[in-house]
Formats: structure tokens, C-alpha cells, sequence
């Protein structure tokens, strides 16, 4: 997935019915409904969701770098996608944009788009994979989060961080992914600034995480020990999405 | 006068893994088809009817569920194959075999009339039954290739690249269809004892 709010991952836009249904199963499951065959297939489909979530931050190595491509093996600009429709171009106003943070960081507050490309530009031409199963390699430019949250006293034993975007998308990770050298506040694609429908100003590039974890039209960052979840994990897309 | 005689063919841990297997498989193959469309790297869709999972969240929760049945049944019953040596002799497919090929592709096509000399399983079965659990480590690898394709991206490199390597998982699975297929129209050729052997154990044959 490419754009936040992307429905094509979602049921067929006909039926929006069964999205509102799984925003409300946990309801259901209080109310003791998983005693029926449908709870209980769904209970047990989400405990094993949640052990491989398990699984794939034990597997997960800190140091361990997505390939890069040499940029002959560049997605064309022209191939750049775009996979949404009515929120490609969210209400941002680009000239006063700035970054909150708050949480566990010694200096919470907001940071203007010149703070953030204060801090050396990193280049990578890294695979995006949407959960879908499509990919591209586009150029990516940006500042790396680690420098950024280093820099701002961000807990380093804090456990995660959540996201909220300028589209009400949000979404969240765990800290070591938010600190893989690869994981950027980016500003640039193919060495221009990011258009507004690839989430100008910034936008998050995580190369080791599936795509809808890459966030477009960042507003916010809040640094936590307390398990926040995503527009699209809160639905049944499993919350590590490791590659 | 016909005389009715049991033959075990069998073992429990055989039959407990294949029934198990069965069910893994289908729910795999189903809620795969269901990622598969999502957005295919082939180009054709699968009908969803025969898909599962409802949409692609639900496709990828049945498939990462029943990845773990899948792996460590086979685990199971690869060790069991290990330990007591079952079928070295009747279904492990040796070189000594390969003389055997021909004469039962000739016997299938009706060209040859008599039944080639066997003891449990043909040299075709033998061969069959032989690739097909390599089948199920190609699906197993292509499918880390592409779960993991950053932490394990040299897995992913062995199939070409990332897409490379979701076709090599796609043809690994369709490998395993393509025998599963060729095995339910011999169980439906061979008869209610044969099946019935896979459940019980024992084969009534009758002389």
C-alpha cells in the first residue's frame, strides 16, 4: 500500500459493511459472543497473529539493512504509485507544517521542516512492499529517525511510538524498527521534494516494514511503553508487518 | 471361493500427518489464492469463491495460522519417515528405480497388458511420492523469501528477486495441486478399500 487510506486493501468498496463488523469484534468478544464457532475461529486467528507479531521481533535484526539498487534497477518516476483515490491530497498547509512530538523525549514539542533537514540528507533506493504484494524501488531521501530521535532525548528503553497524519491515518511501531538506520523521515523522492500525494512535507520510509507502516503526511510523533495500534492493524493487518 | 484378507499399509503417525496435512494444505492453498489476488504477479485473478479469508487481512490471518500446522506436521512426519525408517523400501524412490518408469507409463497408456512387478507402490508412485515432499520445502523457502524478504534477502536473491520469488511460490504450490490432483483420481480409480486403508490402517483384499 502506498497511500494511507487506501481501500483497495479493504473489502470491495460495496460492501463497507464488514469493516464496520471487525471494528466492533472485540465488542462482541466481551460480550461473550466467542463461545460461537465464528469467535473462536476468530479468536484463535488473532492469538496466532499476535504470537507471530512475537515471532517476527525476536527474528527482527537491528543491523540487518534492506538490500539497496543501484539506480539503473530505480522504479521510473513515472512508476512512483499512488494506490488511493479520495484522500490523495489532504488539506496541509505546507508552509506552516510542522512536527509534534511528545512522549518520552527530554525535548517534546514542534519541529519545523528546516529542524528536520538540519540533520545529514540520507539517500537510499529501497524496496517499498505493499502488503498487497506489489513493490518498487523508488529513490528516498531523508533524515534518518534514529539521528532525529537521538538528537530530542527520546527514551532509548521506550518500547514504542505511534504516528498520527495529516489524513487521520495513524499507525505505530515497535522502537527498534523506528531506530533501523534505514527508517527515514523523508522529505525527497528522486531527489526532489515529496509531492503532496506521496505525504509532503514528510512522510515515514520504514524499507524494513510493510508498507502501510510507511506514513504519509506525518503530524505527530509520541514516543511510549504503552502498545498503541493503526488504522489498518485495528482492522486485522498484523501490527509488526516485518520484512 | 474368494477369501477376504487384511493388509496393514498405514501407521498411525502416517495417516494422523496426511489427514492433518490435508487440512493444512487446503486452508493454505485457499487464504494464499485470497493474497494472490490482492494483487496478482501472474496475470489472472482466482475466482473468490475459492478463496479464503474474505478480504486480504483475512486471507493473511488463515495463511500465517496455518503456516505453523503445515510446517510442523511435515516436521513430524519427516522425523517419523527418520526414525523407523518407514517406506525405504516401498516408497523411497531409488536410482534402481528409474527402470521402472517406462514400463508403467506404457502399462498406464494400455499399450504394455500386464501390471509391472510391485511391491507396495509403482516406480511412478515411488517417484511421485519422493518429489513431492521437495515440493513442500520449495513452497516452505519461497515463502520465508517473501515473509521475510529483508531479514532472510538472501533467500529471497536464490529465487531471482522479490517477484521472482512469489511466482517460485506460486508454482511450488501449484506443483503440490497438480500431484494432489493426480493423487485423488488414483484413490478414485483404486476403490472404497484403499481409501478406507488411510483411515483404519488396514487394507481388505480380497483373493
Amino acid at each position: 500500500m502506498n497511500t494511507n487510506r487506501d481501500d483497495s486493501l479493504g473489502p470491495t468498496p460495496d460492501s463497507p459493511g464488514r469493516r464496520k463488523l471487525l471494528r466492533y469484534a472485540p465488542l462482541l468478544l466481551l460480550a461473550g459472543c466467542d463461545m460461537t464457532p465464528e469467535g473462536r475461529v476468530e479468536s484463535t486467528l488473532r492469538s496466532v497473529q499476535s504470537f507471530n507479531d512475537w515471532v517476527q521481533a525476536k527474528v527482527f535484526d537491528r543491523e540487518k539493512l534492506a538490500a539497496e539498487y543501484p539506480d539503473e534497477e530505480l522504479t521510473p518516476e513515472g512508476g512512483f504509485r499512488v494506490n488511493g483515490y479520495d484522500t490523495d491530497r489532504p488539506d496541509i498547509d505546507l508552509e506552516h507544517w510542522t512536527l509534534t512530538v511528545e512522549g518520552l523525549v527530554a525535548k517534546p514539542g514542534t519541529y519545523t521542516l528546516r529542524a528536520l533537514q538540519a540533520y545529514t540528507k540520507k539517500v537510499m533506493n529501497t524496496r517499498h512492499c505493499c502488503v498487497e504484494g506489489w513493490s518498487m524501488v523508488p529513490k528516498w531521501g531523508g533524515t534518518p529517525t534514529r539521528e532525529f530521535l537521538r538528537d530530542i532525548g527520546a527514551d532509548p528503553n521506550a518500547k514504542y511510538a505511534s504516528v498520527e497524519c495529516g489524513d487521520d491515518y495513524y499507525t505505530s511501531y515497535d522502537m527498534p524498527s523506528l531506530l533501523h538506520p534505514q527508517t527515514l523521515l523523508c522529505y525527497e523522492a528522486y531527489g526532489k521534494p515529496l509531492e503532496l500525494e506521496h505525504g509532503a512535507p514528510v512522510r515515514i520510509v520504514m524499507p524494513v516494514k510493510l508498507g502501510y507502516k510507511s506514513a504519509k503526511w506525518v503530524s505527530k510523533i509520541v514516543v511510549t511503553n504503552d502498545k498503541p495500534g493503526g488504522y489498518w492493524e485495528d482492522q486485522g493487518y498484523d501490527w509488526f508487518a516485518g520484512l | 471361493m474368494k477369501s477376504v484378507r487384511k493388509e496393514f499399509h498405514h501407521p498411525f503417525i502416517i495417516r494422523l500427518t496426511h489427514w492433518i496435512n490435508t487440512v493444512a494444505l487446503a486452508i493454505m492453498v485457499a487464504s494464499g489464492l485470497r493474497i494472490y489476488n490482492a494483487s496478482p504477479v501472474f496475470s489472472f485473478k482466482v475466482p473468490e469463491a475459492l478463496t479464503l479469508g474474505g478480504w486480504l487481512a483475512g486471507g493473511r490471518e488463515w495463511h500465517f495460522f496455518a503456516m505453523w500446522l503445515f510446517l510442523f506436521n511435515g516436521l513430524l512426519w519427516f522425523g517419523y519417515n527418520l526414525l523407523t525408517r518407514h517406506g525405504r523400501q516401498t516408497t523411497l524412490f531409488r536410482p534402481s528405480d528409474a527402470g521402472g518408469i517406462l514400463p508403467m507409463i506404457l502399462y498406464y497408456l494400455r499399450i504394455r497388458k500386464a501390471h509391472p512387478p510391485v511391491r507396495k507402490y509403482n516406480a511412478l508412485q515411488k517417484l511421485a511420492y519422493t518429489t513431492i515432499p521437495l515440493a513442500a520445502v520449495g513452497v516452505i523457502i519461497t515463502g520465508i523469501a517473501i515473509y521475510w524478504p529483508v531479514q532472510f534477502g538472501g533467500l529471497t536473491r536464490l529465487f531471482g528477486n522479490y517477484d521472482s520469488a512469489r511466482m517460485w511460490h506460486f508454482l511450488f504450490m501449484a506443483a503440490i495441486l497438480s500431484f494432489v490432483f493426480g493423487h485423488l483420481c488414483m484413490v478414485l480409480i483404486a476403490g472404497w478399500a484403499n481409501f478406507w486403508s488411510m483411515i483404519t490402517g488396514w487394507k481388505r483384499i480380497r483373493e
